[in-house]
């Protein structure tokens, strides 16, 4: 509820998608440079390849009280710079999937015409989705590595965590259900709490019950080097793709 | 107070420095006895001021408390060897692992009807007084024993007491250690070496890491998994040495160790009271000793000896 449906304006060159933000009661239009017209924050959600060329076209009526939000993968703050005039207030944002449930984790990078009045516009307007947080533009591809991919690790833990209770004899609806509200309630302790993990796994182990037996499988099969390589590899992955 | 320890070796070695360095206990007050004197300890012992002796009689006869210093399998022909001596006087201190309170009992009781035993665990770097050591008190010690023995053991490091049934688990994870500390602190100095360190700076290096890592714990609050992250700055060196660990099942393999060590103790334990030991597992010289002392222990040449009679599997008293 930070701004009302009206405000916002969303432009596609087709009709596509635009159906489902009219039905949300945004307006919509084919052009670009309305969207420039019309509003002072502006995210520019295109994919990667199209920007350079979305850039060049709005580049004329970009102007000092234009705030301009990327959301592009892979695409730096160095390159969205070159292609808008010089002094143009750019951030560059990268959110997770999540943040569709208002659960998301968020990271932002200000480029240098943008103060903190504008990071703090949009920390708070962003906020309303999740989790938000300005970093330094190095971090936005570790970002990507441990929560940008990292929401599709926990998809496949939780749907281990349901397999193995349906190979223990419950039904898989009831223990996907019961898996992912587990997830969500030990994120929720960690959150909430702010203690270490490390600590709050040992809460859990009483001295020779069931979770350390767990644990110990756990560590058998070496999980934490295996998560640490994905979070690598997804992140060195981004970087590599930034560069083409 | 005196003490005695039956059994000259590393234990009543590495207990009577400690004792005598944390000046809880003169020399003189410590006697030590063993069959065999050419261990090098003897000398180590002798060195001390200890009193040594060959005879485990004197040894029972001139302490309050008697240390069981022994391997496990020896136990039963100590307390068989000493038992008439033991009086309701002596505190008997068990240290060998998976041995319980109750066999140990079980067989003195035949002598004298209320003894008081207690049941230690301990460790070798009792030598340097920074020793791990946990003890269960028997049917017929009191507290007041319990706190004695806590007392001379806190001289040479950490004493608490606990329910016996949680002392295999000691024995895996305290007991056992320092030998899965040598064991990472010779790779640790390999590793040193590897990178170009002489291998004396090497070893004493990693020495003063572990030792400095676990004072930082034993002081702090913080969880050692918080200790850790407080070492790993982002992208740094050890946050990638650490993934490496990670890789090799680093935490696994401890957690195997210790649970394999219990485990052991157990089945040690179980060995001695269920079935028969063979007495080419016990040394031939204290065998012939302990015949010449007690000619009612027959041992037949080739069979096995009987260890208990009796015995129950039941732990201490809840």
């Amino acid at each position: 509820g930070k701004v009302p449906a009206s405000s916002i304006l969303a432009s596609a060159p087709s009709d596509k998608n635009l159906d489902a933000w009219r039905e949300s009661g945004c307006r919509t239009t084919h052009c670009n440079l309305e969207v420039l017209q019309e509003s002072t924050l502006v995210f520019l959600a295109t994919k990667p390849h199209i920007l350079p060329g979305v850039l060049q076209e709005i580049r004329p009526a970009v102007g000092p009280h234009h705030i301009v939000v990327s959301l592009a993968a892979g695409v730096t703050l160095q390159t969205l710079q070159r292609f808008l005039p010089a002094g143009t207030k750019v951030l560059r944002l990268m959110p997770n999937l999540p943040c569709v449930v208002q659960a998301g984790a968020m990271v932002f990078a200000r480029g240098s015409g943008a103060g903190d009045g504008e990071a703090a516009l949009l920390k708070n307007l962003l906020s309303s989705c999740g989790l938000c947080e300005e970093v330094p533009e190095s971090y936005i591809n570790i970002h990507t590595g441990l929560s940008g991919s990292g929401v599709a690790y926990v998809y496949l833990f939780a749907e281990a965590l349901a397999e193995g209770a349906v190979k223990m004899g419950m039904p898989s609806g009831l223990a996907s259900r019961i898996a992912a509200q587990t997830l969500l309630g030990a994120a929720k302790m960690m959150l909430e709490t702010g203690e270490h993990p490390a600590k709050l796994r040992g809460d859990v182990c009483t001295p020779g019950g069931t979770t350390i037996h767990a644990l110990h499988q756990l560590e058998k099969g070496a999980l934490r080097a295996t998560v640490m390589n994905a979070v690598e590899v997804a992140t060195n992955r981004a970087c590599s793709v930034a560069k083409d | 107070m005196s003490v005695g320890f039956i059994g000259a070796g590393q234990l009543a070695f590495a207990l009577a420095r400690g004792f005598t360095a944390a000046g809880v206990l003169a020399a003189h007050k410590i006697t030590a006895s063993s069959p065999d004197t050419d261990l090098p300890t003897v000398s180590g012992l002798r060195k001390m001021g200890v009193n040594f002796t060959v005879s485990n009689k004197d040894t029972v006869k001139s302490s309050d408390v008697l240390f069981l210093a022994v391997k496990p399998p020896i136990i039963p022909f100590i307390l068989e060897e000493v038992g008439p001596d033991i009086e309701a006087r002596h505190i008997v201190v068990s240290c060998a692992a998976g041995v319980t309170i109750s066999s140990i009992e079980k067989k003195l009781s035949t002598f004298c009807p209320t003894p008081k035993v207690i049941r230690c665990m301990t460790n070798t770097p009792v030598i340097v007084r920074e020793g791990a050591t946990v003890y269960a008190t028997g049917t017929h010690a009191d507290v007041e024993d319990g706190k004695l023995l806590e007392q001379l053991m806190a001289s040479v490091g950490f004493c608490t007491e606990v329910e016996e049934d949680l002392i295999d688990a000691v024995t895996g994870l305290s007991g056992s250690g320092p030998a899965y500390a040598f064991t990472a602190l010779d790779a640790l100095a390999d590793g040193g070496v590897k990178m170009g360190l002489p291998r004396r700076l090497a070893v004493r290096l990693g020495a003063q890491a572990l030792l400095g890592a676990a004072k930082m714990l034993l002081e702090s609050e913080q969880h050692p998994g918080q200790l850790k992250d407080n070492v790993c700055s982002p992208g740094g060196a050890t946050i990638h040495a650490l993934h490496f660990l990670e890789s090799g099942g680093f935490r696994s393999l401890l957690i195997n160790a210790v649970e394999a060590s219990c485990i052991r103790t157990r089945e040690l334990q179980h060995l001695a009271d269920q079935e028969k030991i063979s007495p080419a597992a016990i040394k031939k010289t204290l065998l012939d000793k302990v015949k010449l002392e007690s000619p009612s222990l027959s041992v037949a040449s080739a069979s096995k000896v009987s260890l208990f009679t009796n015995r129950s599997t039941s732990s201490k008293k809840n």
